[in-house]
């Protein structure tokens, strides 16, 4: 395949198909929408536009029961409406992709426009425990690699993968070689129909509900947590910038933001996370090298908490709340 | 084998009893959905059962098939992806009035306006059963119940409305009728697009006896004194049950 000028979305759709998607479920939102536009005209791709989000994300659910690699690509609000089912496919444990691209929020925000506010959500917004992988990337090219990416660790994991973006990557126009160079991974399970099995989002042990089996509900807890965390070892995505001088602080930022932060490179370390969840651990072994960490992010304070936790010490945060990127504004928050 | 136990062959026998109550009427409209089943030999390579939530959402995991228990309200989107991902399956819905028509209600509307081919079953017991016994979407007007302690003040939902100027199967039938509801279910499962089988059902614990119904059988009895068969109408008076007869055009397209 040629270079390509690509927008984001086009690049995730492309993507999905080298990833070997066959079926995509979603619902029209902004700035999501370009990705089913590029999707409805592959031919080998059932598309369908549901009723919702969350007949979207069911659609998916039970396409991928059935075998097929499904994905379904939102923004804030949907993403908050799939909410429930998310926790669903945790339980059944049915791999499948789902793309958010954040626009400001709460609410209907700023559609047009880029936000970070969906990063907790991504990992507390279904009730009770599970443990999702979710990847952000930071431009087109790192969009069309890790869309394959999310499938692989989906299939691995057999678990919904979570891909991250915003307003600003997405609709963001680069050019890209688009290779199909990828190590793909297969289903490794009977689709439904071929045998007796029952999927439930009741807590259950081998097809068998127990709904009042403490002891099997904690190994099975026990169990999602230690297969997220061994398929993630296999995605130990991130990137770190040592500063040429010497610096005695770190930045840390992800997604759109973090294009903004390589203007810093000359005076800060860089860090960033491209897998957010499970954190990466290699950060434990970089911050201490460093007196000052930086968080910084579009949100009022997010991702910042989970760094303070894994580092278990105090961390500066920087605040740009969804909306414009504005260097200017950035240095004067940044240099105090 | 006998014909007469040859249902049995649908069902994980050694899951039961169910966790339903004495008395209840879901294990009826279960038993009839098999015995629908076996009069089409049904395979049971290549057939799903999907529920959704509520004492009709247990219904799916005692199929000796592959089958799915999923949110509340959600079987109808599960269902349709699985059919749309795979055309060859026999796709099958077993849920509560609740599950497909309150929280589920726009997906059923949906479903329809696609007209996917999929059957669904529908145990109208008029209550949420398995909360304690709330008022429901087809709970009569002016009935008390745990959230309406002065009388419904809602008119329930005539489901078999959804279905004017579609292409789609529609049928209501009873607990009681037990050939009828056979019948209803067998020609829903064989239609060639949307098909939707409401029952009648009783919950007698959560809901009859709060009315004056001493045990489900005077339930039962109240559906054979009530209902008339009407097999040949294009609209079922509040007191009859049927088939209902096509009222679109023949030309509308059906998915899969």
């Amino acid at each position: 395949m040629p270079k390509q000028l690509l927008q984001g979305n086009h690049a995730i759709a492309l993507a999905a198909e080298a990833a070997g998607l066959k079926f995509f479920a979603g619902y029209p939102i902004t700035p999501a929408s370009e990705i089913i536009h590029e999707l409805v005209n592959k031919r080998h791709i059932k598309v369908l536009q549901m009723e919702d989000e969350i007949a979207s994300i069911n659609a998916v659910i039970g396409a991928s029961l059935a075998g097929l690699k499904a994905m379904t690509a939102t923004s804030g609000p949907g993403f908050s409406l799939m909410q429930e089912s998310i926790g669903l496919a945790h339980m059944m444990e049915v791999p499948l992709v789902i793309v958010n691209v954040q626009r400001v929020g709460p609410s209907t925000g700023m559609p047009t426009l880029p936000a970070q506010g969906d990063i907790i959500q991504c990992i507390h917004g279904s009730h009770g425990d599970y443990f999702p992988i979710v990847f952000y990337p930071n431009s087109v090219l790192e969009l069309y690699t890790y869309t394959v990416m999310a499938f692989n660790a989906a299939e691995e994991s057999l678990s919904p993968v979570i891909l991250l973006s915003d307003g600003y990557i997405s609709h963001l126009y680069e050019t890209i070689y688009p290779h199909r160079d990828f190590n793909i991974k297969r289903r490794n399970q009977k689709p439904i129909g071929t045998s007796n099995r029952h999927f439930t989002g009741l807590s259950h042990e081998d097809s068998v509900i127990k709904t009042t089996d403490t002891e099997n509900h904690r190994r099975f807890i026990r169990r999602l947590y230690e297969k997220q965390q061994l398929t993630a070892r296999h995605y130990k995505f991130h990137e770190y910038l040592e500063c040429s001088k010497e610096t005695d602080a770190l930045l840390i930022s992800y997604g759109a933001l973090s294009r903004i932060a390589y203007y810093f490179k000359d005076k800060y370390s860089l860090y960033r996370p491209i897998r957010m969840f499970p954190i990466v651990e290699e950060i434990k072994s970089i911050a201490p090298r460093y007196k000052r960490i930086i968080v910084m992010e579009m949100n009022a304070g997010q991702y910042v908490h989970e760094i303070e936790r894994v580092l278990r010490r105090e961390v500066e945060f920087v605040s740009v709340i969804g909306g414009r990127m504005d260097l200017q504004e950035i240095k004067e928050k940044i240099y105090g | 084998m006998d014909r007469d136990t040859n249902f049995k062959r649908y069902l994980k026998l050694e899951l039961l009893p169910t966790p339903w109550c004495p008395g209840c009427g879901n294990g009826i409209v279960l038993k009839t959905v098999c015995q629908a089943f076996d009069e089409i030999d049904m395979p049971k390579n290549g057939t799903v059962v999907i529920s959704g939530i509520g004492c009709a959402g247990r219904s799916a995991g005692f199929f000796d098939l592959d089958t799915v228990h999923t949110a509340h309200g959600r079987a109808i989107p599960v269902a349709e992806g699985i059919k749309y991902a795979n055309e060859s399956l026999n796709v099958v819905v077993l849920s509560g009035d609740g599950d497909l028509l309150s929280i589920g209600g726009n997906h059923l509307l949906h479903a329809i306006r696609r007209n996917t081919n999929i059957t669904v079953v529908c145990y109208a017991n008029e209550t949420y059963g398995m909360t304690g016994g709330q008022v429901s979407p087809t709970t009569p007007y002016g009935t008390k119940t745990l959230t309406t302690p002065d009388g419904n003040k809602d008119t329930p939902a005539d489901v078999q409305y959804f279905f004017k100027n579609r292409n789609c199967f529609f049928a209501r039938t009873t607990a009681y009728h037990l050939n009828h509801m056979k019948k209803c279910i067998v020609e829903a499962l064989k239609f060639n697009g949307f098909s939707f089988v409401e029952v009648r059902t009783m919950c007698i614990v959560n809901y009859g006896r709060r009315l004056g119904y001493k045990n489900s059988n005077e339930i039962l009895l109240h559906y054979k004194e009530f209902y008339k068969v009407n097999d040949n109408t294009v609209e079922l008076a509040q007191n009859e049950i049927g088939i209902l007869k096509y009222t679109s055009s023949p030309d509308a397209e059906v998915i899969l």
